[in-house]
């Protein structure tokens, strides 16, 4: 629709079903043309008129918190934000060497990684698609380097097959897919899928089939050139004497199926892990740090909200100073955007109404851990020529992902050693962090066995020990979906939630954006509706 | 005989080692998991070793002489159904994927229900079975 000479724009199109059929159907037209599936994020937000001398409280220094007090400020409100913890940015966050972190229970890490190095415990990746946070990222001069999801020469890793070796992700992948094309070739050369597919398309199909799967003339998956060419050669091609390739063997079919390897293939296919994806440069906590320091004094850190309560004037947040627990603060505003993690909004005395109430409890926050390790050289790009990417496991540890920076340095480098969720989890949360840590080395070890030699030291932060949020994020069942959300987003009075938990997009900052921008959106126009003091 | 014994030591070692192991690894071994295992392995992570509890912009209530464990059906009701962000453990094995949960039956319900009330200087006499927990309403149940 965007080539010249088009009849119709896209937007055109979309109006006049719009028009003519009303808005489900421009749905459905907008989902068939891949638009309905993008992050709603539609530029700059417009907050014009806002009343003279309006007030807004914000709760939290998170990237929802950080959002609206941007914007609010950005609008002429008179904005004040409370936040925890004595940093900005909540869970976009990176732990660098010489920071100290306390997790509930008081177990005290610091973190001792080289100048430079960092992990990042909460997000960190950042999907293309997500144009809210990138458009801040962009704003606040946050510098942008690619993330790699897929890395062709990670491994994918079983630890009940092929002996517990490794497997590089191209062999897999090329291997599945050329077995696959086989088979369906197979049988579509024995008039088994006449039913489904017409002679026209026979031809078609074989001729997709062999070069999707880099079948030989015959439509057999055997070693050669070509399939070498995606798994991998036994002697890559060179130069000069020494220069003929050797092509590798593929692994039989049964051996995959049958390692399940299989179900890592298509960890780059979902729409938030597709190419391109980005990261801060110099940590994930890069952007919370530059809201922090726009936003300036507005924030006030160390403070602990300890009750929420409104009237038809205003609403008043009663906190204490971390520091000094004793002594009881107060701040006041016309309207209040609250983003405490629910959790922790759900021991937090507040007079909202019962369905507010009810939606604050009814979200079960997700157990994760992420353990940062470093060593004493990079020998994923040493000696294994990994650069980046993701290393799956059906070991507790998950994940082990490479860095996505600093490639070919010499000197020290930091590996995401773990990243766990589910009851695997919450069995790691249960350890103090050193055992976390040594046992995520255990773990990591029958995949890089160079992990004994060359550690050098670690951090792990469990979410559920985790003072700020008691928990990872927001973990909406169906059920509890359809009886709640509308009910948490819904502006209770003078009050209005934010964060990834009032978002279709849980667990991503871009929910915690997007939900933002949506609750600021009605209680501006609220605000404008009454006035400067309703 | 003592042959015997000693064979059904190294056994039931091996198996001990297993268990633990296999208990990070699949709910396989989280099946056989006693009250004593559950709450080391994941009650812990949140209520703290000897149910303590911890503080920070929210709380963990602390199990050691919380009056509200002399009642058995309130700490049931709480493990089966969650409670704020605390995950319902009681939801059927086959619907813990949807919110990344756990699956604990009826019997490791009861269990870890006697253990924390009656450990951490807890001294609730009463201990509960199995059907007792299947008695009470859970979670995911149309």
């Amino acid at each position: 629709m965007e080539r010249e000479g088009a009849s119709l724009s896209r937007r055109e199109l979309l109006r006049m079903i719009g028009i003519t059929a009303g808005s489900a159907a421009m749905y459905q037209a907008m989902d068939g043309l891949g638009l309905a599936a993008e992050s709603p994020y539609k530029g700059p937000i417009d907050l014009q008129g806002a009343p003279q001398g309006a007030s807004v409280l914000i709760l939290g220094a998170g990237i929802a918190g950080m959002t609206a007090a941007y914007e609010l400020r950005n609008a002429g409100y008179r904005v004040q934000v409370l936040e925890y913890n004595a940093r900005s940015g909540g869970r976009n966050w990176s732990l660098r060497g010489g920071d100290t972190y306390t997790e509930l229970g008081g177990f005290t890490q610091t973190c001792e990684f080289d100048k430079d190095l960092y992990i990042n415990p909460g997000p960190w990746r950042i999907p293309y698609h997500h144009q809210g946070i990138l458009s801040y990222a962009k704003r606040l001069r946050v510098a942008l380097e690619p993330f790699f999801q897929v890395n062709y020469n990670a491994y994918l890793h079983s630890s009940s097959a092929f002996g517990g070796k490794p497997q590089r992700y191209r062999e897999i992948k090329a291997d599945y897919q050329g077995h696959v094309a086989e088979l369906l070739a197979k049988a579509t050369r024995q008039n088994a899928l006449d039913a489904a597919v017409s002679k026209e398309d026979r031809e078609k199909l074989l001729e997709s089939l062999r070069a999707w799967g880099t079948l030989d003339k015959n439509y057999s998956y055997v070693s050669s050139d070509a399939g070498s060419d995606r798994r991998g050669y036994k002697k890559d091609p060179g130069g000069g004497l020494t220069a003929r390739p050797v092509p590798s063997q593929p692994t039989g079919l049964h051996d995959i199926l049958d390692s399940k390897l299989w179900q890592g293939i298509p960890t780059g296919d979902t729409y938030d892990m597709q190419t391109a994806l980005f990261q801060p440069v110099g940590g994930m906590g890069r952007i919370g740090e530059a809201f922090g320091r726009e936003l300036g004094a507005l924030i006030r850190y160390n403070s602990k909200v300890t009750r929420i309560h409104q009237d038809d004037r205003g609403v008043t947040v009663n906190y204490v100073d971390t520091s000094a627990p004793d002594t009881a603060l107060t701040a006041k505003a016309d309207w209040c955007l609250c983003t405490i993690p629910l959790p922790i909004l759900a021991q937090i005395p507040m007079n909202v109404g019962p369905a507010m109430s009810s939606a604050i409890s009814a979200v079960p926050y997700a157990a994760a851990i992420k353990v940062g390790l470093q060593f004493k050289r990079r020998f994923w790009e040493e000696d294994e020529h990994i650069y980046g990417g993701i290393t799956y496991t059906d070991l507790p540890i998950t994940n082990i992902g490479y860095p996505n920076t600093g490639f070919f340095s010499s000197g020290k480098g930091v590996l995401l050693g773990a990243y766990i969720w589910g009851l695997n989890a919450m069995e790691f949360t249960a350890m103090t962090p050193p055992e976390r840590v040594q046992r995520v080395l255990e773990y990591g070890s029958q995949i890089h066995p160079q992990y004994t030699r060359e550690f050098d030291n670690g951090v792990a932060v469990a979410w559920h020990r985790s003072p700020f949020t008691m928990g990872c994020y927001g973990m909406w069942s169906t059920d509890a979906r359809a009886k709640h959300y509308d009910d948490l987003c819904a502006i209770d009075g003078r009050i209005a939630l934010a964060g990834e938990h009032a978002s279709f997009i849980g667990g991503w900052q871009e929910g915690a954006v997007t939900s933002s921008l949506d609750a600021i959106g009605r209680l501006h126009r609220r605000a404008v509706a009454q006035g400067a003091k309703a | 005989m003592k042959r015997l014994g000693a064979l059904l030591l190294a056994v039931s070692l091996a198996g001990a080692a297993a268990a633990d192991d296999s208990a990070f690894t699949s709910s396989a071994g989280l099946g056989s998991a006693g009250g004593a295992e559950i709450y080391s392995h994941i009650c812990q992570g949140c209520h703290m070793p000897e149910g303590r509890g911890a503080v920070g912009a929210g709380h963990y209530p602390t199990l050691a002489g919380n009056a509200a464990l002399v009642s058995w059906q309130y700490v049931a009701i709480t493990v089966l159904n969650g409670k704020n962000g605390m995950p319902a453990f009681g939801l059927p094995a086959d619907q813990v994927m949807e919110t990344r949960t756990v699956h604990l039956s009826d019997a490791q319900i009861a269990d870890v229900v006697n253990y924390v009330r009656s450990s951490f200087g807890n001294r609730h006499k009463d201990k509960i079975a199995a059907s007792q927990v299947a008695a009470l309403p859970h979670p995911g149940v149309p």
